[in-house]
Parts: C-alpha cells; sequence; structure tokens
C-alpha cells in the first residue's frame, strides 16, 4: 500500500513518539507495503472480534459515557413532563413518579448526577492531555479537537456514499461524525446547565449580569432549557443511535462503550490512521495482520526497489 | 298445591317487606325534612314557592332562570342570617311580581346589626372602593364596562364556602353554658372561626377566578377595542396576561398545585391590608399599583428577599408574541429554524450513509452479536 502524505505524517509522528526500533520499522514498512491498496478490500476481509479488537476508550470515560447518556435519558423523560405540563400524558406520569414535586427533585438531583460527569470528563481530559505532552506523545490529531481535515473528510465521504469516489477518506481516531456529536453534546450540556442554574438560581444570576442583558438572558434561558432538550432528544434518538446501533454493519451495537475495544474492521474503514498507530504501539497486531493478510490472500507483493518499502524517510533518518 | 302456598306465602311477605320498608321511608323522609327546615329560619315564607325545583322561567332572550332555593345549602352560606327580602328589598307583597332591579351589595341590611358600629350592617364601604379600582362598576351596566366583574362574579357561595365541619362538641359544650341556644353557638362559632381560620383561596382557584375573564379572547378583545376607541391607555400585556402567566414558572406551579409560588393577587394586590387591597387593584401604569414599574423590586421582595432592580426586570409575563416582545419571537424563530435544519441534516445525512453502506456490501445481517458484511466465496471485493 502506498501511504498518502497524511498517513506518513500520522505514521511518522507515532513511530517517533513510541520510539520504536529499526528493527520495528523496519517490520512495519513491510507490512505496510504488503497491504492492498484498495483499503476496502482490506477492511472487508479482516477477521473482526464483533465485540471488539483493538484498544479505543479507557475505563473513564466508558463511565463518563455511562453516567452521561442515562442521567440524560431520564432527565428527558422527568423534564418533558415538567415542560409539557398541558399535556395528557403529563399528570399521569408526573402522578407516577408521586407528583411534580418529586419528579423535579428527581429533575434536579439527576442534573448534579451529569454536572458530575461533566467534571469528570473535563478533569480527565486536561490530565490526560498533560500527562501525554509530558510523555512527549500528544498528537493534535488523535484528539476531538476539529481540524480542516474533517471538513475535507465529510466531503469525501459524502461523495463516496453517493458513489464518486472509490474509497472513504483515510479518517483519524475521531472523524468528523463524532467531533459534530460531541460538539453538540457539549454545547448542549452547557445550555442545559447554565439555563437550568438561571431557574434554580435566577437572583444571582440576576446580580451578576448587566441589567440590560439581566431580563432578555433569563428569557433566552427559558426558551433554550427545553428547545435544546428536545433537539438533543431527537439528535440523540435519530442520529446517534442511528449511528451506534442501526446502522447496517453497526446493528445492533458497537460495543464499544461497554469493552472499549473497536473491531478491526470498523477501526480500518472508519479510522485508518488511528489503525496505523495501533500497528505501531502493537507489536501483536502486527503480527496478526501479517498472518491475516497471507492466510486470506490480500497481501499484495512487495517490490523492494520499487520505493514501497522504507517509505518514512524522514523517520528513518531519525532514527538512524 | 305447593306452587299456590309459595305463590301466597311470597305475596304476603312482599306485602309485609313493603310495609316495613315503607315506614322507614317514611321515617327518612321526615327527618329529612325536619333538617330542611331546620336549617333555614324562613320566617318570610319564601320557600312556600320557591322549594319547588322547577321554579323558575325562560327569559323573553331565551335564558333560562331558575328561582329554586336549597333551604340546605343557603343556610351554609354567608348569607344564611339575612332575610330574603333585606336584599331583595323590592319586594313589598306576596305573590311578588317580577324583580326588575337585582340586589345590589352595597344596600343595607335591616334586619342585621353590624356589632361594632351599632348600625345596620352593609357592604358599601368596600363596594365604594371597589368601584374606584380597575375593575369597579355599576351594579347594571348595559354598557362596555358589563364585561367588568361584580362582587358575584367572585363572591360565589359555591367557591366561597366549602361544606362546614361540626363544630367540635367539646366548644360548644363549654359555649351553652352561658349562651344557651346551641344552634347561636354553633352559627356564632362558624362565623368565626371560619374567619379566624384562613378564608383566603387557593392559588389554584384564584388563577381560575381571573382567568376566567383574562382568558376570555371575546371579552379580552372587547376591552382592547374599546380602549382604542376611547384612545385610552391599556397594558401592553393585558391581551396575554392569562396565557402568560400560565406559560410563567410561577403559573405552571400553580397549576401544579404548589402555593409557594406567586398567583394574580400576589404581585397585583398589596401585601399589606391584604383583603381591601384585592378590592382596589389598579392598573400598572398607575404609581400605587404594586406591579408599577417603580415598586415591582419591593413587590418581588416580598418572596425573593434578595431581588433587585435586574431581578425584578424578569418578565413575569413571558410572550414570545412579535408586538410584545420582538425579542422572544427571533429567538424562538432561530431556535426553530436552527431546530429543524439540524434535524433535517442529519437525518439526511444518516439517509446517504445508509444507501452507501448498503451498496457497499454491509447489511442488518445478524451474525456472532453484531451485524456483518456478506461474504462471498470467503472474500468480498
Amino acid at each position: 500500500m502506498k501511504l498518502s502524505t497524511e498517513a506518513k505524517a500520522v505514521l511518522e509522528t507515532s513511530i517517533r513518539q513510541r520510539e520504536l526500533s529499526w528493527e520495528e520499522i523496519k517490520e512495519l514498512d513491510e507490512l505496510i507495503a504488503m497491504m492492498p491498496d484498495d483499503r476496502k478490500r482490506l477492511y472487508k476481509n479482516v477477521v473482526s472480534n464483533p465485540i471488539g479488537d483493538l484498544p479505543r476508550y479507557n475505563i473513564h470515560i466508558r463511565i463518563q459515557h455511562l453516567l452521561t447518556f442515562t442521567t440524560f435519558l431520564l432527565l428527558a423523560f422527568t423534564g418533558l413532563p415538567i415542560y409539557y405540563n398541558d399535556a395528557f400524558w403529563a399528570e399521569p406520569f408526573n402522578n407516577m413518579l408521586g407528583g411534580v414535586e418529586v419528579t423535579r427533585v428527581i429533575h434536579r438531583t439527576l442534573a448534579v448526577v451529569m454536572i458530575f460527569s461533566m467534571v469528570y470528563h473535563i478533569g480527565t481530559l486536561l490530565f490526560g492531555t498533560i500527562q501525554r505532552i509530558g510523555a512527549r506523545r500528544f498528537d493534535i490529531r488523535r484528539t476531538i479537537i476539529p481540524l480542516w481535515k474533517d471538513a475535507r473528510d465529510f466531503k469525501e465521504d459524502m461523495l463516496y456514499f453517493a458513489g464518486k469516489r472509490v474509497q472513504r477518506p483515510e479518517m483519524d481516531k475521531f472523524m468528523y461524525k463524532q467531533k459534530i456529536h460531541y460538539f453538540a453534546a457539549a454545547f448542549g450540556n452547557t445550555v442545559m446547565v447554565v439555563s437550568g442554574s438561571s431557574f434554580l438560581f435566577p437572583d444571582v444570576w440576576a446580580s451578576i449580569l448587566p441589567s440590560t442583558v439581566a431580563s432578555h438572558f433569563q428569557e433566552i434561558m427559558r426558551l433554550s432549557h427545553p428547545h435544546e432538550a428536545l433537539l438533543a432528544l431527537l439528535t440523540i434518538a435519530f442520529w446517534h443511535w442511528y449511528n451506534v446501533h442501526l446502522a447496517p454493519g453497526r446493528f445492533p451495537m458497537q460495543w464499544t462503550y461497554l469493552t472499549g475495544f473497536i473491531t478491526r474492521e470498523h477501526q480500518m474503514e472508519e479510522h485508518f490512521l488511528e489503525y496505523l498507530r495501533c500497528l505501531v504501539e502493537l507489536p501483536e497486531e502486527r503480527r496478526l495482520l501479517r498472518e491475516m493478510l497471507q492466510e486470506r490472500g490480500l497481501a499484495q507483493p512487495v517490490e523492494e526497489d520499487a520505493g514501497a518499502l522504507l517509505q518514512m524517510d524522514m523517520v528513518r533518518s531519525t532514527v538512524s | 298445591m305447593g306452587w299456590t302456598t309459595m305463590k301466597k306465602g311470597s305475596r304476603e311477605g312482599v306485602q309485609r317487606c313493603t310495609v316495613r320498608w315503607g315506614w322507614w321511608l317514611a321515617v327518612t323522609l321526615l327527618l329529612l325534612s325536619g333538617t330542611q327546615v331546620m336549617a333555614f329560619e324562613d320566617d318570610e315564607a319564601c320557600l312556600m314557592c320557591h322549594k319547588y325545583p322547577k321554579m323558575g322561567r325562560v327569559t323573553e332572550e331565551g335564558v333560562q332562570k331558575n328561582y329554586y332555593i336549597l333551604p340546605d345549602v343557603f343556610s351554609r352560606t354567608v348569607h344564611r342570617n339575612v332575610p330574603c327580602r333585606d336584599c331583595h328589598s323590592e319586594i313589598k307583597e306576596l305573590p311578588h311580581k317580577p324583580l326588575v332591579q337585582g340586589v345590589r351589595c352595597d344596600s343595607e341590611c335591616h334586619s342585621v346589626t353590624n356589632p361594632s358600629t351599632g348600625k345596620p350592617f352593609s357592604h358599601k364601604s368596600i363596594n365604594d372602593a371597589f368601584k374606584e379600582s380597575v375593575h369597579g362598576r355599576q351594579k347594571v351596566e348595559l354598557g362596555p364596562d358589563g364585561d367588568k366583574p361584580y362582587c358575584i362574579t367572585c363572591h360565589t357561595n359555591p367557591l366561597y364556602n366549602a361544606a362546614e365541619e361540626a363544630p367540635p362538641p367539646h366548644i360548644i359544650e363549654r359555649c351553652v353554658v352561658c349562651h344557651e341556644d346551641q344552634q347561636f353557638s354553633e352559627k356564632w362559632y362558624n362565623h368565626t372561626s371560619r374567619r379566624i381560620r384562613e378564608v383566603k383561596r387557593s392559588s389554584q382557584e384564584i388563577v381560575a377566578m381571573c382567568l376566567s375573564c383574562h382568558n376570555d379572547k371575546e371579552l379580552v378583545e372587547r376591552r382592547v377595542q374599546l380602549a382604542k376607541e376611547e384612545g385610552r391607555e391599556l397594558g401592553h400585556k393585558f391581551p396575554i396576561a392569562g396565557e402568560s402567566y400560565q406559560l410563567s414558572f410561577h403559573g405552571k406551579m400553580t397549576k401544579y398545585g404548589t402555593s409557594d409560588v406567586a398567583n394574580c393577587l400576589d404581585c397585583h394586590a398589596a401585601s399589606e391590608n391584604y383583603y381591601m387591597s384585592v378590592h382596589e387593584l389598579r392598573p400598572s401604569r398607575d404609581p400605587v399599583s404594586p406591579v408599577h414599574a417603580n415598586n415591582r423590586v419591593e413587590t418581588c421582595q416580598r418572596c425573593h428577599k434578595v431581588a433587585d432592580a435586574n431581578y425584578a426586570a424578569i418578565d413575569p409575563h413571558p410572550t414570545s408574541a412579535k408586538a410584545i416582545n420582538p425579542f422572544n419571537y427571533y429567538a424562538e424563530l432561530i431556535y426553530t429554524i436552527v431546530g429543524d435544519a439540524v434535524m433535517i441534516g442529519l437525518v439526511g445525512m444518516a439517509f446517504v450513509e445508509t444507501v452507501g453502506r448498503l451498496r457497499d456490501g454491509v447489511s442488518w445481517r445478524f451474525v456472532r452479536g453484531s451485524s456483518w458484511r456478506r461474504r462471498r466465496n470467503g472474500l468480498d471485493n
């Protein structure tokens, strides 16, 4: 396989950060050369464990996701009957929980848990980033931060699905869809927390905001809380659940949020650049891939003088 | 033979049963009728006619009028001690002619003396105060002010007087030691204890009472039109006062039965001398009104102790009506457009992806705990 400039850059950074030996680089170089140029042929035919093959999310991220989605759903189920208090189903639902006063207490308690989850997540991000920078293993392309490449990936991916491209783009650990969703959720959570706090502590917000803003702020918050909640619920129901549960090839669910592992097939298809990092970081994966390529007849012949080998000139010079 | 005996015996049994139950029924009816008679002292013999449930007529406008008086109900109202003709003073003879003037609440009760002044009892003073309020009107209003409430619009006896509890025996027993007439003691107890207990209506009752007019779109429209014709200023929230309150936190919580939040009168009436104040409501542009711009902070502080000018600027009657609050109108419009666009975009993206993935050979085929690709002959291109 001939690597793209972006893939080479990712690989070079990863090799440098992991301080691979010359032998390991050579092994990796050979392995990449053996991989078929058609990535579709690769990811459609590798062996994958549906429960997951390659590490993706650590235990903290999985706990945060668990806390967030449970509190989110319960907040929606308790918040909607409070907001749509005139609807025929609202009163029976509130009565089922012990009355609207109880629903409100449950709603606020869940909000506290969700805020804890947010704080926990921000803490994890901060400490994790500091740790990686300290260990010289930080790579912005591997983070959730949106880059221009994501816009290109989005365009190329849509063209692929429309039949106008032969391959999906080489995407990183977090692809454009995940970044959209993550920042939509982050924005939504912030709006919900701020607006919710403005309902609970209107006097505090009124005292800290300028007089020209205070009234409008409260109005905007009053509109934002239900609108954002409904938008988030619909986005989760129609898009997030589609992507992780209902999309062909993902049904009935991706197990990553529970196991922390992603399937090899999925990693190669949608996170190819991250898969290259896995090859750098996991010697076992290099061995397994080599066996798979050979056993399943996927390996393409390597011509030593054709430049397929040792593509990573920069790394080679660095290591040597 | 057996059948005949049984038939005869059965007939006698039925007769005995009928007599026995008839006896009990008669006693019960007698007791009940006695209770009714005792409940209402009809010295003027008005019940001679008004005891009949069918007592009524259909007016020339086609309105059905019912003149039936239920003594047991009337005897539980605040006016139970007032003879009929103290209010229906037009009546001079029996049978009387059709009444045309109706009852005025500011007339004097000749039979009831105000114990504090020794003069005939009257609602004149509070009626005069009411007439000066924003709701003020005359008893007979044939013009546009007929839309305004009169005393009985709000003071409906069923709303005001729930079934009275039986006076506690240990108190009545003590009263009759000196006040020998037990009936007098019970009446006196009910009269005073009702006022010693909280007589204010619940928040839901107050809101329902106010909204019965302020949520009447035709009535509100007539008032708006009238103010326009007269070139009179009208509060800009007047047309949406009811519905906007229901949208507010105060309105929602009141609907759910919480009495800790403000109802209409908690803000629009003064907290001092509350019971007089609710009869003297003023429009918000009146400097005396608790919701006048200069008084709002103080009014908010009745409940929200730390409220300041910023806090008092928060709208208790939120609305997104363009003419009243364009800021909210456009904010809501933007939210709606963005929300719809996001959903259409995301669902569209999911649709394109589904088509692409199906073309790519991925399906919803369920294998080994997950859906998987359709593989042909081991390898798939």
